[in-house]
């Protein structure tokens, strides 16, 4: 059924983007001095005061480092639970089910956990001290607040591959083992058929979600708040401290920041749909 | 794949699921627990009793409210979008999609920024019900999208055969469609109240620090390092996404035994 009058949904979904579509004027309006926060009429000075600062491409480029990381350890675990428990036996089952269990997990509870865990006097540590590998909380290698984000890289990878895991066994079961059987019967190892049969189905369909779960955590706030590091500061929480600045002129230039991350959205939400275009098209 | 292999990982994943709410449970009881203990050294139930009638109660409390109301509103402007959508074809139905899909990739903080002002101008500024309508955006974004896949993996044949048989459309949507789709809009609903029941950014933000809600008496918690109150925030948040990740795949098998 398709509809005689193809404008009006359209219509409707833009109401569902209007307050997006609204916040992208408006920074933009804001980031020339045109609006909101420290606004004195027109001035071109805050574009390339906030792109020509360091600070900025550093916070930008470690977001999107730690998001990748994040992602791409998601998708391994989420490929590897995928192969390994794709059966309808009750042990296949129970894993399918454990491996859900982050999936709707507040990322402010995957956080604390990491705290927890990973804090220089987390659970980790103490194990490590009652091993005898770790004398005093200082000398646990930093995970939490640490130039890398390892913590970061974790908790989100825990909270996110649940989602990558149940679209790769959806794959793996629509697609049935017909074409990995073919291919060991004409002698392939299991290596081999993973690398030429089911790897190359499971990234094309996973392409998609992979490129939501990255967007989502390159614009996770409470997470990177929690456990990043304050040099460099994640873009959200750059964002976020440019916008309290008690001059008020610096809180204008977090409209320019605001544009760059949600140009950044609409370009992952522009990938995404390309991504799933090419994946329904096959 | 090696049953060694195997067996590790399904050691791995029982771990992920049991290790980290476990760690909160005991955190949320622990009295003193100092580094190195591998067990608290006493225990406590003060937290538990903010739960049972102090500021843990009246943030849960404010969330929940939340999230019933984003749950509604979102459903409300979701399901009728995602329908209209699903009539669409071809980059029609892309674009349609991929406008739905902005309000949920957009990082919340970056949004809320944008939109401060206008809720300000509203008097909607550090008010429950700004922080409402600030939950309800994504959570619309987000049901818009379910209700795409609801509405174009469904059979409008009894809708068009009501129509036939002279029913308006709003008959035939209330009457027909709409109880087919129980299960769908049950699902969408607990969807909805799980997108507010989450956020932190806009509530912190639209609400300018003054609607407090559990997420964010947790994120307090936990960066002045009460890990004691947070632990037992971080519980209490995890029990509905947890029921209601229990139902959907109870709802599910059961879907897929009586078949479709």
């Amino acid at each position: 059924m398709t509809d005689s009058r193809p404008a009006l949904p359209l219509l409707a979904a833009l109401l569902v983007a209007a307050p997006v579509l609204a916040g992208v004027a408006y920074s933009a309006l804001g980031a020339v001095g045109l609006a909101g926060v420290g606004a004195e009429g027109f001035t071109a000075a805050r574009l390339p005061r906030v792109l020509g600062d360091p600070r900025t491409w550093a916070s930008l480029a470690w977001t999107l480092g730690t998001a990748l990381a994040a992602t791409a350890l998601a998708a391994a675990l989420a490929v590897l639970v995928a192969v390994a428990f794709r059966a309808d036996r009750r042990l296949d089952r129970a894993a399918r089910a454990l491996a859900a269990v982050p999936l709707p997990i507040p990322q402010v509870v995957a956080a604390s956990c990491a705290v927890l865990i990973l804090g220089q006097s987390g659970l980790l540590s103490r194990l490590g001290h009652a091993a005898g590998l770790v004398p005093a909380p200082q000398a646990m290698p930093a995970l939490v607040y640490d130039r890398w984000g390892a913590a970061l890289v974790l908790a989100l990878a825990w909270k996110e591959f649940p989602f990558l895991a149940l679209v790769a066994t959806s794959v793996l079961a629509a697609r049935g083992t017909a074409a990995e059987e073919a291919a060991r019967t004409l002698g392939a190892g299991p290596w081999a058929a993973f690398r030429r049969v089911t790897w190359p189905l499971l990234w094309r369909a996973l392409l998609p979600s992979a490129v939501a779960v990255f967007v989502f955590v390159a614009g996770s706030y409470e997470a990177a708040a929690l456990l990043g590091p304050s040099d460099p500061l994640p873009l959200q929480s750059l964002i976020r401290e440019r916008y309290a600045d008690l001059d008020l002129a610096a809180r204008g230039d977090a409209y320019v920041l605001t544009l760059l991350a949600l140009a950044l959205a609409a370009g992952a939400v522009a990938v995404h749909e390309w991504a799933a275009a090419r994946q329904e098209g096959r | 794949m090696r049953a060694a292999g195997r067996g590790a990982l399904f050691a791995l994943l029982a771990a992920s699921a049991a290790v980290p709410l476990g760690l909160l449970a005991v955190w949320s009881v622990a009295g003193a627990w100092f580094y190195p203990a591998l067990a608290p050294s006493a225990y406590s139930a003060e937290a538990w009793r903010q739960v049972a009638g102090g500021d843990l109660a009246a943030a849960a409390g404010r969330s929940v409210a939340l999230g019933a109301g984003a749950a509604l509103l979102g459903t409300a402007a979701g399901l009728p979008v995602g329908r209209a959508l699903a009539r669409l074809a071809g980059w029609r139905r892309r674009l349609g999609a991929a406008l739905a899909f902005l309000p949920v990739a957009a990082p919340p903080v970056a949004l809320a920024v944008g939109t401060q002002l206008f809720f300000l101008r509203l008097g909607l500024g550090g008010t429950a019900l700004g922080v409402l309508l600030a939950h309800t955006v994504p959570a619309a974004g987000y049901l818009a999208l379910y209700f795409l896949g609801v509405f174009a993996a469904h059979d409008a044949g009894p809708e068009e055969e009501a129509r036939t048989l002279g029913a308006t459309a709003r008959q035939a949507f209330w009457r027909v469609t709409l109880p087919a789709l129980r299960r769908q809009v049950a699902e969408a609903l607990a969807l909805g109240f799980l997108v507010s029941w989450a956020q932190v950014a806009f509530t912190q933000l639209v609400g300018g620090g003054l609607v407090r809600t559990l997420p964010t008496e947790v994120f307090s918690y936990l960066r002045s390092g009460q890990e004691r109150y947070a632990a037992t925030g971080a519980l209490l948040l995890s029990v509905p996404p947890l029921l209601a990740l229990a139902a959907a795949r109870v709802a599910a098998r059961r879907a897929a035994v009586a078949g479709p």
